[in-house]
């Protein structure tokens, strides 16, 4: 290492003056000049976001983000500069049920982006903007109390952060607790884990799980947000069996209109998937909705969405699942089903409404719809132990022929389904084969 | 001394020393043409994005990926470039930063310019440790819904489903008694752990319960562990494992009745503490969070808490002395003890009727005076 003084310059920055080769090098000690005291001023850049969770689009390329460490949920408008229209992207070969990756090394790209090592780097959600089809990521860099987070769209493979400052922008505080005249609740040590936010018409639907009370809150917020607003808070309990009803977070949820009228559909932490006209959730009121189905012990909801299929033309309810394969369910039987009979047993599968459920062998840790035709997932690549890639999926079984090694993957394999005579019917952004 | 050309650029990293992890890449002393030439080139300035980059080093993708530089910003001074990452640098992270006028078609060995750097990690000498997990007795009920597990320092999340783990009367470990919550549920500073035992376990009749039932059963005695794998803010593992034992109680399904408390006054004129004892265990977070003393005029007296007994007493010391006059204790209904039974209704409440119902949020109040 050189270490070289320039006479008559007493600077202390003078200590690293490097020139032509390399080694490692030290930190100052001691206080900085004065001069570029105010430049640090600048150096971190995540707008108003203290933390980046769930991600949800509303109208007008409004993006919603649950902000768990800022107690807050965010509205950025985004502008026509802020969007990417994604046409031209490969997304595979639908006939053939071959996907193609968008992204490989996520986990490590962002590390690389964001300054640090894989292992630091957490993709907490990632939603899909109509019509341009652009890929959206919440991340962290950290996983301590200082983690740092970002917005990272996804631009033709390329990985982009986000800018935030200047974007147009709006919050509303969560939790709203009721208010307590004189009973000022004001323990800076409670926190709210936001686990989902969904828009529907003119509101916001938060869901989440304290990290002390025992609660169901269903937060109803109406967007835009202003300060005059009242925003509703909804106990949802279920009840048990005909005998008891009972409180517990809301892990995710669904609105959905069936002929006409809206429904909430929530699948609670202790499992039961119930059923919720949204007239019903009235502010300051307990409401009880109907059971219709259990996700099993042990096992997490991961993305609960809705797709039409391609062939049957019907809306399905997926519900990817971190414990074991994703549930399809026809969103008609979830409205027509009944509700869990007084003192009768309640499946999820295989019996109730679990009779028309379908089991898919997704592994995505998160999963979006992107077109008509086509879904795209973050897995993690089985050979590794931290490779995340995000690659597409077709619809509506969600199967990725590159997953399982078979006799029919080689060049000179037997052919029964007829992949070679369709291997150039090839999908992209904007332009679908069929 | 060396007499090395005063006008040969440098490359350095400049680091606010007061805040830990501010540091920028400061190139200076370079050429006046440089300078005009990546001015000249407008925004996005793609030619000063190759000419001044900053890459981590180490971790290279397989294959014909390649990663990324640091994103960050550039700024163009009247003789230098700086970069600014858009998160500050992380320390112990390896950078290499770099300064190549190449791209602009010079041939200057001067201006080729390597540098790497890492960021020293402060670290305490202690050992973060687990100081304590609630309840605190160690005779908890078979419907136990949540334990806190309080640590010496903030915590990083992404350990907790592997190394805290309940084992069951036979030391071993018991499978799917605790609650694997979606996101880890640190509070704000991230000392302090909530663990939940399954909920779907916990109430009768829902599925998980009826096939695998309760997560404990009375008579019998469990180990909550908490593996020395959890990782501390910076990065380090725990000094030790930690373990509480207890021994499993009757189940207790009925909600807090406040009126059953035993108030012991204080003397007036005096700053004695108020002190509230309670029939059973109450929610250590929420004690603190839903209790609160006023005058009868409404104005919350201001003092000083102190939870003790296994979470049964509660001594409420005031700032000023104590007027004589009525007062009340406050109770929010959001109150819980260790089951999750609140002051409104047991954690299971009988099915009503009625299919919605007005939100019950009516603060429960005990008066007493002091003559």
């Amino acid at each position: 290492m050189t270490n070289t003084l320039v006479s008559g310059r007493a600077s202390r920055r003078d200590i690293l003056r490097i020139a032509a080769t390399s080694t490692v090098g030290i930190a100052l000690s001691g206080p900085l000049l004065a001069e570029t005291a105010n430049v640090f001023a600048a150096v971190t850049s995540s707008g108003p976001l203290r933390s980046a969770g769930v991600l949800t689009f509303g109208p007008d390329n409004v993006l919603f983000v649950g902000d768990i460490t800022g107690a807050a949920v965010h509205a950025f408008a985004l502008r026509d500069k802020d969007l990417t229209p994604q046409t031209g992207v490969e997304l595979g070969n639908f006939r053939n049920f071959e996907g193609r990756d968008f992204v490989r090394g996520l986990d490590q790209k962002l590390a690389a982006l964001l300054g640090t090592t894989y292992d630091k780097i957490v993709v907490n959600d990632m939603v899909v903007h109509q019509p341009t089809e652009q890929i959206f990521l919440s991340v962290e860099r950290g996983r301590g109390a200082d983690a740092l987070p970002a917005i990272v769209k996804v631009n033709h493979g390329e990985l982009e952060v986000f800018e935030l400052d200047g974007i147009p922008h709006s919050q509303v505080r969560i939790p709203n607790e009721p208010d307590q005249k004189a009973m000022l609740e004001f323990d800076t040590q409670r926190s709210f884990a936001i686990t989902d936010v969904k828009y529907y018409k003119g509101e916001i639907f938060v869901t989440g799980v304290s990290n002390q009370r025992f609660a169901s809150t269903l937060h109803r917020i109406p967007y835009p947000f202003n300060s005059q607003m009242a925003t509703s808070t909804v106990e949802i309990w279920h009840p048990v069996h005909g005998e008891f009803e009972t409180r517990a977070p809301i892990i995710r949820q669904l609105i959905r209109e069936v002929h006409g009228e809206p429904y909430l559909f929530a699948v609670y932490g202790c499992t039961p998937l119930v059923r919720f006209p949204l007239a019903s959730l009235k502010d300051g009121t307990h409401v009880r909705g109907d059971v219709i189905g259990e996700l099993g012990y042990g096992s997490n909801p991961l993305d609960m969405l809705t797709f039409t299929d391609p062939f049957d033309q019907k809306e399905y309810l997926l519900v990817t699942i971190d414990s074991r394969a994703a549930s399809r369910i026809a969103v008609f039987d979830l409205v027509t089903s009944k509700a869990e009979p007084t003192g009768g047993p309640i499946d999820f599968g295989p019996g109730g409404l679990g009779k028309t459920q379908g089991l898919l062998p997704i592994r995505a840790e998160h999963l979006a719809v992107l077109n008509s035709k086509w879904a795209v997932q973050v897995w993690r690549h089985p050979k590794t132990g931290y490779r995340l890639d995000i690659s597409s999926l077709a619809l509506p079984y969600c199967f990725e022929r590159r997953d399982g090694m078979s006799e029919m993957n080689w060049p000179d394999g037997p052919d029964p389904f007829h992949y070679r005579d369709h291997r150039n019917e090839i999908d992209y952004v904007g332009r679908l084969v069929s | 001394m060396n007499t090395e050309a005063q006008n040969q650029p440098t490359l350095m990293i400049d680091v606010d020393t007061c805040q830990p992890g501010c540091g920028l890449v400061d190139v200076q002393n370079v050429d006046a043409d440089v300078i005009a030439a990546l001015r000249r080139s407008g925004q996005p300035n793609h030619l000063l994005e190759s000419v001044l980059r900053v890459r981590v080093v180490g971790a290279e993708l397989t294959g014909s990926e390649k990663l990324p530089d640091v994103f960050g910003r550039r700024q163009i001074s009247e003789n230098g470039v700086r970069f600014f990452p858009h998160f500050p640098f992380e320390p112990g992270v390896v950078y290499r930063a770099t300064f190549d006028t190449r791209p602009l078609g010079r041939t200057e060995v001067s201006e080729l310019l390597k540098l790497e750097f890492s960021l020293p990690k402060p670290r305490s000498a202690l050992l973060t440790e687990v100081q304590r997990i609630f309840p605190s007795s160690d005779c908890l009920p078979e419907n136990l819904l949540r334990f806190y597990v309080v640590f010496s320092n903030s915590m990083q999340r992404g350990r907790a489903e592997a190394e805290i783990v309940l084992l069951g009367p036979d030391g071993e470990p018991a499978p799917d008694t605790l609650y694997r919550a979606p996101v880890e549920l640190w509070d704000r500073g991230m000392r302090c752990l909530t663990i939940l035992l399954d909920p779907g376990r916990l109430k009768r009749g829902v599925g998980p319960n009826r096939q695998l039932g309760p997560p404990l059963r009375a008579g019998q005695v469990y180990t909550l562990v908490v593996g020395a794998g959890m990782l501390d803010s910076s990065g380090r593992r725990l000094g030790k494992t930690f373990y509480k034992h207890f021994r499993v109680t009757e189940a207790v399904r009925e909600h807090i009745a406040v009126e059953r408390w035993k108030i012991v006054p204080p003397v007036t004129k005096s700053r004695q503490p108020l002190v509230l004892m309670f029939p059973r265990a109450l929610d250590r977070a929420l004690i603190a969070d839903t209790i609160r003393i006023a005058s009868t005029d409404g104005q919350l007296i201001d003092g000083r808490v102190v939870i003790d007994q296994c979470e049964r007493r509660l001594s409420f010391i005031p700032t000023s002395s104590w007027a004589a006059g009525s007062y009340h204790v406050r109770v929010a209904p959001s109150l819980e003890d260790v089951c999750g039974n609140n002051v409104e209704a047991a954690f299971e409440r009988p099915l009503r009727s009625a299919s919605d119902l007005p939100y019950e949020a009516s603060v429960r109040s005990i008066g007493f005076h002091l003559p």
